[in-house]
């Protein structure tokens, strides 16, 4: 019987296995940039904006954070279109892991927002700053930096969560490796060198999520 | 190719280890068959809607149901022997069994092995799509988006279709429920999967607004038996024609498969 791992034939495929990853970086980035955006809304509304607004918030958190990332995929994919709005698998993707992120992301930077001390507020108040300038400069800014280590973990999980987008057909690097697998028969041999990717992209993303970091925070407290 | 690798490997590790086993049920003729009161039979029961088990855990299907209508034929009881799809080429090698009934395509590599029957049914890869839509081929589906199985029959079928003809879309699911689900909610214009697919997507719900457009390919099953072992093949052989002849298989097709047979050649 044949034991020996063989790469040769998944390494003459490694073209497709990139051109996944760079549809898992696609997916990442923008469900990063959309979610963070998201995140920061819902963090100033729950914690600044009236009733109406603060309590869909929380619901809307609790509704994400309560169920699985695959059945929201789901939802957004096969459901939305019963209700006329019909995605492609990669908006769809998109649209799934940016609300996903979304929830996390807002209670999050409401963790740090409610770290606030209530005199940096009052200060600001004294000197007669206006409402958006203490949101943004005393209470969003210092609130971000607080807790950008717990952000960037969570960036690095929503970088790992574009592993199972594969189950609405979008081609991203683990759908692509599986595609190989059914083809080759090489699991074992697919999965250690994509695992590999992975495991590349995310150090890389960990180092540029603190080298931002570094950039967006430089001040001394 | 890896198919037939595989089951010639897996054939060569049982022949091997059957030279261990000291019982041999298989039977050279049709007369030893009756003279020894069984038949027995391969199936596979993980292969709805030919073989699978009913509430009660009992084998049933088209393939369960071809076996116990070929022991009424012989006056025997049949005794069952479970096997997996890569062990139906050992079982008969080994002599564990008289005959394979089990979704057996025919394929001239296996048929290096073991000896075939006519087939008695068959089963087509086919491209579904609603029925307000117009499919008749290949170049109807370029600028759609067609959805299949990862890994299927269909999916290699459709790949090559896809790279030959730019502009027919893929998507490929990881399993056929969600498929189904795609179809149902529109997600996808088209999708390749066996000929027997409508019937899911009517349980699916608004299943009746899709139809088969065109086959894909249509794979033909026989009946295995051993090599060499003519007296018993061309028994079957004449059962299976009259079988053919008087409606029986077509029955059993639309009991378990919704519609008749396709058009079954014979060699």
């Amino acid at each position: 019987m044949q034991t020996a791992l063989q790469f040769g034939p998944i390494l003459v495929h490694l073209d497709l296995l990139l051109r996944g990853l760079e549809k898992s970086i696609q997916l990442a980035a923008l469900s990063i940039l959309f979610g963070t955006a998201i995140g920061v809304l819902g963090a100033v509304g729950r914690s600044f904006g009236p009733r109406f607004l603060s309590w869909p918030i929380a619901a809307y958190v609790e509704m994400i954070r309560n169920t699985p990332l695959l059945i929201q995929l789901y939802f957004v994919f096969f459901s939305l279109p019963l209700f006329g709005f019909k995605l492609s698998s990669n908006t769809a993707a998109v649209v799934a892991l940016s609300i996903h992120l979304g929830a996390y992301a807002t209670e999050i930077l409401r963790a740090g927002i409610e770290a606030i001390p209530e005199g940096q507020i009052e200060a600001a108040k004294s000197l007669g700053l206006s409402r958006y300038r203490i949101i943004r400069h005393v209470v969003l800014v210092p609130a971000a930096r607080a807790v950008y280590p717990s952000l960037s973990a969570q960036f690095i999980l929503q970088i790992m969560g574009t592993s199972i987008v594969g189950a609405i057909a979008a081609e991203e690097l683990t759908a692509v490796a599986n595609n190989l697998v059914m083809q080759t028969f090489r699991s074992f041999e697919v999965y250690i060198v994509i695992a590999i990717i992975y495991f590349v992209l995310v150090q890389a993303a960990s180092l540029f999520f603190a080298g931002i970091g570094k950039l967006m925070f430089r001040w001394k407290v | 190719m890896r198919t037939f690798l595989r089951d010639a490997m897996l054939a060569g590790i049982v022949l091997a280890l059957s030279a261990l086993l000291p019982s041999i049920a298989s039977a050279q003729s049709v007369d030893e068959i009756i003279s020894r009161g069984k038949l027995v039979v391969a199936i596979d029961t993980t292969t709805p809607p030919y073989g699978f088990l009913d509430a009660n855990l009992k084998p049933t299907g088209f393939d369960i149901e071809v076996a116990n209508k070929m022991g009424e034929a012989l006056g025997v009881p049949v005794e069952f022997v479970t096997v997996t799809s890569p062990g139906r080429i050992p079982a008969l090698l080994t002599k564990q069994v008289d005959a394979v009934i089990s979704i057996f395509s025919i394929t001239p590599a296996r048929a290096i092995q073991i000896d075939y029957s006519i087939p008695y049914a068959g089963q087509s890869a086919v491209v579904i799509a609603p029925k307000s839509t117009s499919i008749k081929g290949v170049a109807d589906l370029v600028g759609k988006k067609v959805g299949l199985t990862r890994g299927t029959g269909e999916d290699g079928l459709l790949t090559k279709a896809a790279e030959a003809n730019p502009g027919i879309e893929i998507l490929r699911f990881d399993d056929y429920s969600s498929l189904l689900q795609a179809m149902v909610s529109g997600q996808i214009d088209a999708m390749g999967g066996g000929d027997y697919g409508e019937i899911y997507l009517k349980k699916a719900g608004n299943g009746d607004a899709f139809e088969q457009k065109y086959v894909l390919k249509t794979f033909y099953f026989g009946i295995g038996v051993a090599k060499g072992n003519d007296n018993l093949r061309q028994w079957v052989n004449t059962w299976l024609f009259t079988m053919k002849a008087d409606g029986t298989l077509d029955a059993l097709s639309m009991k378990y498969r919704n519609q008749p047979l396709p058009v079954l050649p014979v060699f």
